[in-house]
């Protein structure tokens, strides 16, 4: 027993073509999905509306796999992180997805921009109309196609600016193997964790708490993160198993590091259940309307069954089965578990995105009172799966991989940071 | 450091008193953690079950080392856990839902999402109680006497020696054949460790059982003074604990007071003053109230304007007051918030309290604020002037408490406004629908 080690003499820790590999693949899935996706849209005859609700679920899918691991990049140069340290530049490689997928987001962004109405009920006319949206009106200059098109840059540039920041200073090192660059980055973590976590609050706002634009709360944000966090650690998992499969890095990570992977995947599970009562209880508790609006329409009707699955198959089944110490350890159960938090983080998305599809307006009198996404009879309100869903998530889970194929090349662990020896000989008590 | 210039193996320093008993064991010093994780596979490999390693800190990998099985301690803690759970939603059910049901609002007593945080907490507390006791418990601590306590060596466990212990109870155990064991796996010193012949320095020290004792004892005394005063009458005032917040230096209204000529705490008015926003002229306004001759009566109309007032919103001050869309609308809406727990939106008498108190098998009707007169049904409120509804809605009728502290008077006249529109509405015909919409509810 040792407290570190060093690499094994026969590890193969060179990415070679694997990365592309992958994102031939992504390309691939990206444009027969795509056009799959657009004709399908096409056929759905709402003027794309369906289209675009998809694409933003899709998409919060994959840009939140990213923010989960930027967050593990980050806190492992802030904490001095040594588990971590085998599996950081696969992390990095998720991370470094964000331009791509920045740019793939600009299908949705850039339409919001040009004038299409029918995503955003803010730049719905009706939007302005005070007799209708008296409330709403006042965050109106907040939600502007323009303002909203300008923060999608700034949110791309920070998060893209980060995760180019740590991959290049740690591939820096793999040169160098100067033991001052992770001084240098442990420094700009801690600024880069307040920036980054301040970046995702108002991000999730913006993209999913705004298709319900008249409902609020302030903890969204870190619920997104948490949900995040859980599909980004399920996703690290299985990028690690591919890798090792193709013969990479088969004796430098072993089951010590995927039982720490599936910890913070437990922790994550619970974590995401946290808050996201938290966010319930207190709405639910304080009974305002503005508040309870967005849960009757998840609580009641058609939804409440999505609701229910959501709580018992994204929480209470993979909560109280991660909590053992074998499924995690046992490579097999992991990626059991990684998958179904995977497709159960998209069922996740669609809860937060889907019910604000169905626009409806209320009138009285003879005058229209309400209008938009959650108002009317809860009845009018349906979960209603339909193909293009599936497709347009296939296809971004294309851009995701095409991003992190991108950044799979070279070393595909950092072979001169200072950590490595004690990540290696890394041992659960 | 004397121990570092030993011979290192076989040697017995006899550290040990000389009064001996009974062999205990064998103890080994090694110098690491990882020389002693070696050890430990190599004892363990020799087939020795009755042996511990002993560090000043957690070591990775001992437990594979020496083959002990993975503790059941976390299926322990997730059945406490569980436990607590259940036990917290059980409390709340039998304290809120079945022993003590309150009807608040009309609000459900049971209630599975306001139960969850109790249930959390109590699961945590649990959970963290049995995972506490219960290491103590596996462990067998704490343990006050051991026989390697009488090693002097071994004190220094706690800072920077690494141990192994065999005990000569275990099957294999051979003084010699085992001492050659522990040499040969690399210790740096080796020692006997024999029983104290003294069996009194088994027991538990006196003063340890003497304060277990006195602090159970004195835990009990605030169990026996509630048990007393529950069980006797006394005309002694009642202790106080915290005697500057029972009689605080202040005066509250109607306590005596020398210092004035009255001998009162309570200072009035200044006669011929009145607070401001409480002139209250208006009296069809403020209290509903016209003014006659033959005496008061309830007014039937609704006032003439707001008081030029600074009780009353700014917009509305010193304006007409028109029974309008806009009145009506402020009235439902502050009707549905105030009125509605008891007498329902449709203003029958049948709201949420009186919806919960039947489902629990009682019987409380609100006022039937919409029921016209007729041989079987009196029809109160709808033959209440205006003034006399307004009257109600200030200060209450019956069981119904007053609602000036809560409502404006502006406001309570436009609930006025919209009981008057429900009640036309309630008691409506088909005639009374627009000619052009009557096809429509056929």
């Amino acid at each position: 027993m040792s407290l570190t080690k060093s690499l094994h003499p026969d590890e193969k820790y060179k990415a070679g073509k694997l990365g592309t590999t992958m994102s031939l693949t992504g390309a691939a899935l990206v444009v027969v999905m795509g056009v799959l996706s657009l004709i399908l849209g096409g056929a759905h005859g709402d003027n794309f509306k369906r289209f675009f609700y998809a694409f933003v679920v899709g998409w919060s899918f994959i840009v939140s796999i990213s923010i989960g691991m930027m967050w593990l990049v980050i806190l492992h140069h802030l904490t001095r992180s040594r588990w971590s340290t085998v599996v950081r530049r696969v992390a990095e490689a998720i991370a470094g997805a964000f331009p791509i997928i920045f740019l793939s987001g600009l299908g949705f962004i850039l339409p919001v921009l040009f004038g299409y109405k029918d995503l955003y009920y803010w730049a719905h006319p009706d939007a302005h109309n005070d007799a209708m949206n008296h409330v709403l009106i006042h965050k109106l200059g907040w939600l502007s196609p323009s303002m909203f098109a300008l923060r999608y840059v700034i949110y791309g540039g920070i998060y893209s600016g980060l995760a180019m920041y740590f991959s290049r200073k740690s591939r820096e090192q793999d040169e160098s193997g100067d033991p001052k660059l992770s001084a240098t980055m442990r420094r700009v973590a801690g600024p880069g964790m307040i920036l980054f976590s301040f970046t995702t609050c108002l991000f999730a706002w913006d993209i999913l708490m705004s298709l319900a634009p008249k409902w609020y709360s302030t903890i969204y944000g870190v619920t997104f993160w948490g949900s995040g966090c859980i599909a980004g650690f399920a996703t690290l998992a299985l990028i690690v198993l591919w890798l090792q499969r193709n013969g990479r890095l088969v004796h430098s990570i072993n089951e010590e590091h995927y039982h720490d992977i599936g910890k913070w995947m437990f922790s994550f599970t619970f974590f995401w259940a946290y808050t996201a009562f938290s966010q319930f209880m207190l709405q639910w508790y304080g009974n305002m309307p503005e508040e309870t609006n967005w849960y009757k329409y998840r609580m009641f009707g058609d939804w409440q069954w999505v609701s229910i699955a959501i709580l018992v198959g994204y929480w209470a089944f993979p909560f109280v089965f991660l909590m053992s110490r074998w499924t995690k350890r046992i490579v097999p159960s992991l990626v059991f578990f990684a998958v179904w938090q995977l497709v159960f983080h998209w069922l996740d998305m669609y809860w937060n995105a889907m019910p604000s599809y169905d626009w409806t307006v209320v009138t009285h009198a003879a005058t229209s009172i309400n209008a938009g996404p959650l108002s009317g009879p809860i009845s009018q309100h349906h979960v209603g799966f339909t193909p293009v869903d599936i497709t347009m998530w296939l296809a971004l889970v294309g851009v995701l991989l095409v991003g992190i194929g991108r950044g799979l090349k070279g070393n595909l662990i950092p072979v001169k940071d200072p950590t490595l020896g004690l990540s290696l000989a890394h041992e659960q008590l | 450091m004397s121990d570092v210039t030993e011979p290192p193996a076989g040697t017995d320093p006899s550290s040990a008193p000389a009064a001996d008993g009974e062999l205990y064991g064998l103890l080994a010093e090694y110098d690491t953690p990882g020389e002693l994780v070696e050890a430990a596979r190599k004892v363990r490999d020799a087939g020795y079950t009755d042996f511990d390693c002993y560090s000043p800190f957690p070591v990775h990998g001992i437990d594979p080392a020496m083959g002990i099985k993975r503790t059941i301690l976390p299926l322990v803690i997730f059945g406490g856990g569980f436990a607590g759970a259940s036990g917290g939603l059980l409390l709340q059910w039998y304290c809120n839902a079945y022993s003590w049901g309150w009807n608040i609002s009309g609000k459900p007593t049971w209630s599975i999402p306001a139960n969850i945080p109790i249930a959390y907490e109590c699961a945590i507390l649990l959970a963290v109680l049995t995972s506490f006791f219960g290491m103590w418990a596996f462990n067998k601590l704490p343990q006050v006497w051991h026989p390697l306590f009488r090693v002097d060596r071994f004190t220094r466990v706690t800072d920077d020696g690494f141990f192994l212990g065999i005990e000569a109870r275990d099957r294999h155990f051979d003084a010699d054949k085992t001492k050659a064991l522990l040499a040969d796996a690399g210790s740096i010193a080796i020692e006997h460790v024999y029983l104290d012949p003294d069996p009194e320095q088994k027991r538990m020290p006196k003063w340890i059982m003497g304060l277990i004792i006195a602090s159970t004892a004195f835990a009990l005394v605030p169990f026996a003074i509630a048990a007393k005063a529950r069980n006797s009458k006394s005309s002694e005032p009642h202790i106080h604990i915290f005697p500057d917040m029972d009689f605080q230096q202040k005066f509250k209204s109607d306590q005596a007071n020398d210092l004035f000529a009255d001998g009162r705490a309570n200072r009035g008015e200044i006669t011929g003053t009145v607070a401001r926003g409480w002139l209250e002229e208006d009296e069809v306004f403020y209290h509903g109230l016209e003014h006659a001759d033959a005496g008061d009566s309830w007014t039937t109309g609704f006032p003439k304007q707001y008081p030029d007032s600074p009780a009353i919103v700014p917009e509305l001050r010193g304006q007409p007051f028109a029974v309008d869309m806009k009145l009506l609308e402020r009235g439902r809406n502050r009707f549905n918030i105030y009125c509605t727990p008891c007498h329902g939106y449709d203003g029958h008498g049948v709201g949420m309290v009186p919806t919960r108190v039947r489902q629990g098998g009682g019987n409380f009707d609100a006022r039937n604020l919409v029921e016209a007169p007729s041989a079987t049904a009196p029809g109160v409120a709808i033959q209440m002037p205006n003034g006399q509804l307004f009257n109600t809605i200030s200060n209450g009728f019956n069981r119904m408490m007053g609602y000036a502290a809560q409502i404006p008077a502006g406001d309570r006249w436009a609930i006025v406004a919209y009981v008057r529109a429900l009640q036309r509405a309630q008691n409506a015909s088909h005639d009374d629908v627009p000619v052009d919409q009557q096809g429509s509810i056929k």
